[in-house]
């Protein structure tokens, strides 16, 4: 199980941080590709590599602070945070993806992101890189190939960063 | 409360009465809402009708017109949203109400049982609505079998068993002037042979509408006004003479000394029969001021706005213990150690204030457990005539308050537990009146509350249960093993395990096997706990005990290692040290003498599989009760008291097993609260199967 910080949460913390993403957004709008055919993309790391959230799906973003674990859970649910009085689960997206568990750094964050109906659910990510605009045709399916929870590859440079299949993230389960 | 209210304009008129399937307009979920209210008052209308035609008393003719009025106004809605079958069908209890209120149909036709299922029906269309949009197949055609024997019971020929009214002594250029309701209740009171009463009234012609408003309430109050007409009298320039026919329940010397007649003149035209002469106006004036104060009192308000501002509550709650930590801090410090006095004054009265708004908001959200005890009392009525059984049915304790939320979800499991009384408890008559009992069987529905729960008790007079059986069907199916040692009390309680049924046979009103671990799995959701005792040809009483609210409730806050876990305040007895108890060992268990009564001990760390001090010397026993069960959970501290909200926990997991939700602390951090209920339930009956 992940250690960490006794410190609480401090409030506006991660609200800064999604500001400062957004705005590097907004900046980008007038310059990037047109509108119909723009993705965005919230870049995270996780063991060296780089994975890509659709920014749509967020809600905000925080800095990690104390987790409360839950007993008799499966092992890829970190634990519950209160996030202004909601309880939200935090999601291990390393143990998700099939990545060794590390200790948490103080570059870790929670992405917290909507899931279906008022679902919303936390996800443990080593660190945020940025926001990456694609266009939408260039986005590859992952067809034919086994992945746990990737559904897409998009272009980045000479390689490509995985575009997580949050619904498969999410994928309920009682526990 | 049905009394034709304001409606909103501009709801969609369109469609008419084209589609049955036609989704209700945006504001459907209100239309649903309306049609649930008029629903629920025509069923409790309606049992007070049952109420009054079994004792054979005389329908109040106020309670006729009441469900009439409400069916014509569920026709309407149901028209304008183009719910076509719903119209149709409240039409025809239109149709009965009508013909009951003007007499063409007698109380004690058969008729009247069907507006029971009319009104089922209509419920089990309107609640289809509620999740998608069109009412669901099965309700429908419930419906349309329910309409064509409605049609049948209607074409049936009436038999009003009336007599001429000629011979009543009363002016036959009055009886002309009767509407045929008015002629009805005429008959209808002579019938009960009161005395009837003609009170000619003059009023100044300006100011007659508030006279003759006076004059009407004065004479309700001891009877009924028949009709009024405006007299045919000569009367005096710019006066105004009423001629008011009134059946009364008082002497007519004692009416004519009730009411203030100084203008009026009073005739006897029928004397009556004087046996019953000033008995019964208390009773109705009673219930006249009740009835009044529900449609001048009430709001409507949507469950979900309440859960909001419940919620705003508890995050004041949650910011006024922040306040005091930091008033706490600033204390501690001497340079700052007046501010922090300032401040813990100021909190002490926000906090002061704050428990007032909490105590109103809760209040807002207590409904009484009535409203579940008339679906109770439809659906036995509902049983009666499926069974072909008949019970005796008692209430107690209808005015017991729940939260909203808990009542919504008490009512299927309490239906499941009366069924199952009716059905399987009570024997049919030749065998219980072979037993030396009355051939009728009883169940007692009772409920009243201890403490910060509320208990019900579902009581029978039948056949008992049979610990034997039971215990060899929960050996069948593999829930306990042989050699087990089990009290008799344990033994019954295993009902509630899945998979095991407490009779063989099967029918359809409780299935087999399911039903039981459903109740108690439902209930146990919301706080509470679920017991059975019986006595083998005495009978059976399961009792529920549930928390008051889920909202806002006082938890003790216990450490276990380096975590903090709640519990609620209304389940823990009393805390002790440890240390000051012997704790003895039986089998796998541990005991703890509390002033000389074994109490089961369970170590919180190894419920929930977690690391604890495992030091006993400074562990603490929090007693913790729920309904007649007991245990004791060791703890490593008591960290303390507080006003916590209990949240529900968002994410993938749905539901974890032992946890009721959590809670944010002055800390900003999250704590589990524990789901008391399940661990009493786990920590007395979980035992290894040798």
């Amino acid at each position: 199980m992940t250690e960490v910080e006794s410190a609480a949460l401090a409030p506006d913390t991660g609200v800064q941080d999604w500001m400062g993403l957004a705005r590097e957004a907004s900046q980008a709008f007038f310059t990037g590709p047109p509108a119909e055919d723009r993705q965005e993309l919230l870049i995270v790391e996780l063991e060296s590599g780089e994975y890509a959230i659709p920014v749509e799906r967020i809600r905000e973003i925080v800095r990690l602070g104390a987790i409360t674990r839950v007993p008799r859970t499966p092992d890829w649910l970190v634990g519950v945070v209160a996030l202004r009085g909601e309880i939200v689960q935090v999601v291990d997206l390393r143990s998700r993806l099939g990545l060794p568990k590390i200790e948490a750094t103080r570059a870790h964050r929670i992405v917290v992101i909507h899931g279906d109906d008022e679902g919303v659910a936390g996800l443990l990510v080593d660190a945020v890189k940025g926001v990456l605009r694609v266009r939408e045709r260039e986005l590859q399916p992952t067809q034919g190939q086994e992945f746990r929870a990737v559904s897409q590859l998009a272009p980045k440079g000479e390689g490509f960063v995985s575009v997580l299949d949050l619904d498969r993230v999410m994928e309920r389960s009682d526990g | 409360m049905a009394a034709p209210r304001n409606r909103k304009p501009g709801r969609k008129a369109g469609a008419g009465t084209s589609d049955a399937r036609a989704t209700p307009s945006k504001d459907g979920r209100e239309v649903v809402a309306e049609a649930e209210e008029i629903l629920e008052q025509m069923c409790s209308d309606l049992c007070l009708l049952h109420e009054q035609r079994h004792a054979g008393d005389e329908v109040e003719p106020d309670l006729v017109n009441r469900l009439f009025r409400s069916a014509h106004t569920l026709k309407g809605i149901a028209g304008l949203s183009g719910l076509e079958i719903v119209s149709r069908l409240a039409h025809r209890l239109e149709d009965v109400l009508d013909g009951l209120r003007l007499g063409r149909i007698g109380t004690r036709a058969p008729v009247v049982g069907l507006l029971d299922e009319g009104v089922a029906s209509l419920l089990a269309l309107i609640s289809g609505l509620g999740r998608d949009a069109a009412p669901d197949e099965a309700a429908t055609a419930q419906a349309e079998q329910l309409l064509a024997e409605l049609a049948r019971a209607l074409a049936a020929p009436a038999s009003p068993d009336e007599e001429g009214l000629e011979a009543s002594g009363i002016d036959p250029a009055l009886l002309r002037a009767l509407t045929e309701y008015e002629e009805h209740r005429l008959r209808e009171s002579l019938r009960r042979g009161r005395p009837i009463v003609l009170i000619d009234a003059t009023f100044e012609l300006a100011r007659f509408e508030e006279g003759l408003a006076e004059i009407s309430a004065a004479l309700r109050e001891s009877g009924e006004i028949i009709s009024t007409l405006p007299s045919a009298a000569a009367s005096a320039e710019r006066k105004i003479c009423f001629t008011l026919l009134v059946a009364t329940d008082l002497a007519p010397e004692l009416l004519a000394r009730r009411v203030d007649l100084a203008e009026s003149t009073l005739r006897v035209v029928h004397p009556g029969r004087a046996a019953s002469a000033a008995a019964e106006p208390a009773p109705r004036e009673a219930r006249r001021i009740e009835s009044l104060r529900s449609i001048s009192g009430s709001v409507r308000v949507d469950v979900r706005k309440l859960d909001r501002l419940m919620n705003l509550v508890g995050e004041l709650v949650g910011q006024r213990n922040a306040l005091g930590a930091i008033a706490t801090r600033l204390s501690a410090d001497a340079r700052t150690a007046g501010l922090g006095a300032d401040l813990a004054k100021l909190q002490k009265g926000l906090d002061r204030k704050l428990r007032d708004l909490q105590a109103g908001v809760l209040d807002v959200r207590m409904v009484p457990l009535r409203q579940v005890f008339e679906k109770l009392s439809r659906v036995v009525r509902r049983l009666r005539i499926d069974l072909g059984k008949d019970v005796e049915l008692e209430f107690v304790g209808g005015d017991t308050e729940l939260d909203k939320l808990i009542v919504e979800q008490l009512v299927d499991p309490l239906v499941h537990v009366v069924r199952n009384a009716f059905d399987h408890a009570l024997e049919p008559p030749d065998e219980r009146v072979a037993a030396g009992k009355p051939a009728t069987g009883r169940i007692r529905i009772a409920a009243f509350q201890r403490g910060n729960h509320v208990v019900i008790e579902v009581v029978d007079d039948g056949r008992g249960m049979n610990a034997p059986a039971i215990r060899r069907g929960a050996i069948a199916r593999g829930l306990i093993s042989e050699q087990e040692v089990l009290s008799e009390r344990e033994v019954l309680n295993l009902i509630f395990e899945a998979g095991l049924s407490t009779r063989e046979e099967v029918s359809q009103t409780s299935g087999r096997g399911v039903g039981m671990d459903v109740v108690r799995s439902n209930l146990a959701a919301l706080g509470g706990l679920v017991e059975v005792a019986s006595r083998p040809g005495l009978g059976t009483t399961i009792t529920i005990t549930l928390p008051i609210t889920l909202a806002i409730i006082q938890a003790l806050i216990v450490r276990v290692g380096r975590e903090r876990y709640a519990l609620p305040i209304a389940s823990v007895r009393e805390t002790l040290r440890a240390s000051e108890h012997p704790i003895f060992r039986s089998e796998d268990r541990e005991l703890f003498n509390l002033r000389g009564a074994p109490l089961l001990l369970r170590s919180l760390a190894d419920e929930l599989g977690i690391e604890g001090d495992d030091d006993r010397a400074s562990a603490f026993v929090v007693v913790l009760g729920m309904g007649e069960q007991r245990l004791g959970l060791l703890v490593d501290g008591l960290v303390g008291q507080q006003d916590i909200v209990i949240k529900p926990i968002k994410g993938p997991i749905r539901s974890i097993r032992g946890i009721a939700g959590a809670t944010e602390l002055a800390d900003r951090v999250a704590t589990l609260v524990i789901d008391v209920s399940a661990l009493v339930v786990e920590g007395t009956r979980r035992r290894e199967a040798a």
